[in-house]
């Protein structure tokens, strides 16, 4: 699973990161919009160009290469599997398109989860008018991901120290064998939420009406710089695409 | 005023067969440091709740007289009422940080209570700076130890300025350096002027600091007063309370006919005591 990295904040001092995660939204629903209105090589491959400066501009061209080194097996998959069973006339051609948008998407989005943290995210929501509670909400759920890892894996250490053999029989075993951790797992889990629950209270969550925030996010001149370049770019695309026609040579493709 | 006053006050968890408080009848004045010790599942935690409305507001039951915390009856305000009044830490400090990162943590109480943010910023680099918190300004969670974990909690709860600081066996789940942090970090606290209520077992690490300490067993308050006073009964062994080093050395001298002037705490006041007996 380590193509997820891509998707997981990482502090950074770069310029992606220093910009509002309002105008990183429209970067990156522009950029993933774009490359799925395209099932031709050439266009797909410029997208594809258009945003490696991007990741680079974050600081992450690594973890970027790393993730999509991971991602290796599924593309090669995509490719063989599309090629045998479709339909298309050029199947070669056509599956070669489908790797390559998917690698355009997966970049376009983690354009964005790379550079916002999720605390800054909520704060985006909630200044998008999001309810605090909700958006709150939202955050906490991702910092205790990894908590709540670390508790599934020390309770399937028990588990298995206990004798309960998790990976073996057959499906209706293994699934069965998942009980004696998802019991344990929830029970463990609404007790760490009423702990939570309890220190929130304490300082005062949900106290007042006026709810005050210790910084808010600046929506700066480079924020609508990259917010309304993009949507200038998404309809110049559009119309290209849908009522001009894309020239010739952009429609080659694999003979096969 | 007290500062807090238990008059009183009974309580029985919903669900539960037997009180976890009985007829608890006290007073803590500003600027105490109040220790509180006895068995697991004597009430120690529950009392605590019982100081900032936790109880009976949060963890409902059946309630008999009253606690009145800054004057304020807890069976009639909010938990959030007592916020900026009582401030609580909690055993498990991975519970009690609810954001990504020191400074959000520290601003996340007054910002419920509608703060002003310059006001927000001011405290949080205060904080940052008394509990010395300059490294993990940067740090996820995940990437501190047990013992930065609930200096940042401490720093969350002191960032609400509340006049005592209720602390729930803050070290039980840590190394006993970290503890020994934490421990003088709430000695500094309280000889800065602030009250300190604070659960702890290891009473040969908090006794020399204390200016009360509060022994309770099955939900009753069985002994109340001076250190030194306290840790010379036999009730503590009785109930199992762990009487410091000195203070058992102590204990057994007097029952060979030898007493010392005074009750030792730490090694240094025995060591003098005895030179002092010896010398007579
Ligand atoms: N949320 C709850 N619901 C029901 N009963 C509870 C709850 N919390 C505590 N109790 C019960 O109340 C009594 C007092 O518990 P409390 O947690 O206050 O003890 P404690 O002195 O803090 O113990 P420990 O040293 O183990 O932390 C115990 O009998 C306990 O089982
Ligand atoms: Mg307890």
């Amino acid at each position: 699973m380590s193509f997820l990295e891509v998707f997981q904040y990482t502090r950074q001092d770069s310029i992606m990161h220093r910009l509002d995660p309002r105008s990183k939204l429209v970067l990156s629903i522009v950029c993933a919009a774009v490359s799925m209105m395209f099932m031709e090589i050439i266009p797909l491959l410029m997208v594809f160009i258009c945003l490696l400066p991007m990741i680079a501009a974050a600081k992450s061209l690594g973890r970027w290469a790393k993730s999509m080194k991971g991602l290796g097996a599924l593309l090669v998959f995509v490719l063989v599997f599309n090629t045998l069973l479709s339909p298309a006339e050029n199947p070669l051609s056509y599956s070669l398109s489908l790797a390559i948008r998917l690698v355009a998407l997966m970049t376009s989005f983690s354009l964005f989860f790379l550079t916002v943290q999720p605390d800054q995210l909520s704060q985006a929501l909630i200044q998008m008018r999001v309810k605090f509670e909700f958006a709150f909400a939202m955050s906490m759920a991702m910092r205790y991901v990894p908590t709540l890892g670390q508790e599934a894996y020390a309770i399937m250490d028990a588990q298995r120290a206990r004798g309960v053999e998790l990976d073996k029989g057959n499906l209706i075993k293994r699934i069965r064998n998942i009980i004696p951790i998802i019991v344990p797992l929830i029970i463990v889990s609404i007790r760490r939420a009423l702990s939570i629950a309890e220190s929130m209270e304490s300082r005062g969550f949900g106290a007042s009406e006026n709810r005050t925030y210790m910084e808010m996010l600046r929506f700066g001149k480079r924020d609508w710089a990259v917010a309304l370049s993009s949507l200038l770019i998404l309809i110049l695309v559009i119309y290209v695409r849908f009522f001009v026609g894309l020239p010739g040579w952009m429609l080659w493709g694999l003979p096969f | 005023m007290a500062l807090i006053e238990f008059a009183d006050f009974s309580f029985k968890y919903l669900g539960a067969d037997s009180l976890a408080l009985k007829r608890i009848k006290l007073t803590i004045d500003e600027g105490e440091y109040v220790v509180i010790t006895g068995p697991s599942g004597c009430g120690k935690t529950t009392f605590c709740r019982a100081i900032n409305a936790l109880v009976p507001q949060f963890h409902r039951g059946y309630v008999a007289g009253n606690v009145y915390t800054d004057g304020k009856n807890t069976r009639e305000n909010e938990v959030a009422t007592f916020a900026s009044v009582a401030g609580l830490v909690f055993q498990n400090p991975e519970n009690q940080l609810v954001t990504l990162d020191v400074e959000k943590e520290i601003a996340f109480g007054p910002e419920n209570l509608g703060v002003a943010p310059d006001e927000i910023r001011r405290r949080v680099e205060e904080l940052i700076d008394l509990l010395d918190l300059e490294e993990l300004r940067e740090k996820h969670p995940h990437e501190m130890s047990g013992g930065e974990q609930q200096r940042v909690a401490i720093a969350a709860t002191l960032a609400l300025r509340p006049k005592v600081l209720v602390a729930d066996e803050p070290t039980s789940n840590l190394d006993p350096t970290s503890a020994e942090v934490i421990l003088e970090i709430i000695a500094h606290l309280n000889k800065r002027g602030m009250a300190v209520v604070l659960v702890e077992h290891r009473l040969d690490l908090v006794a020399k600091d204390a200016s009360r300490i509060i022994l309770m067993n099955k939900g009753r308050i069985v002994a109340d007063g001076n250190p030194r006073e306290i840790l010379a009964m036999d009730l503590c062994e009785e109930i199992g309370v762990g009487v410091p080093k000195a203070t058992q050395v102590y204990k057994r001298l007097k029952t060979r006919g030898v007493e010392l002037r005074n009750v030792p705490l730490t090694g240094v006041e025995l060591a003098e005591l005895v030179q002092e007996a010896t010398s007579r």
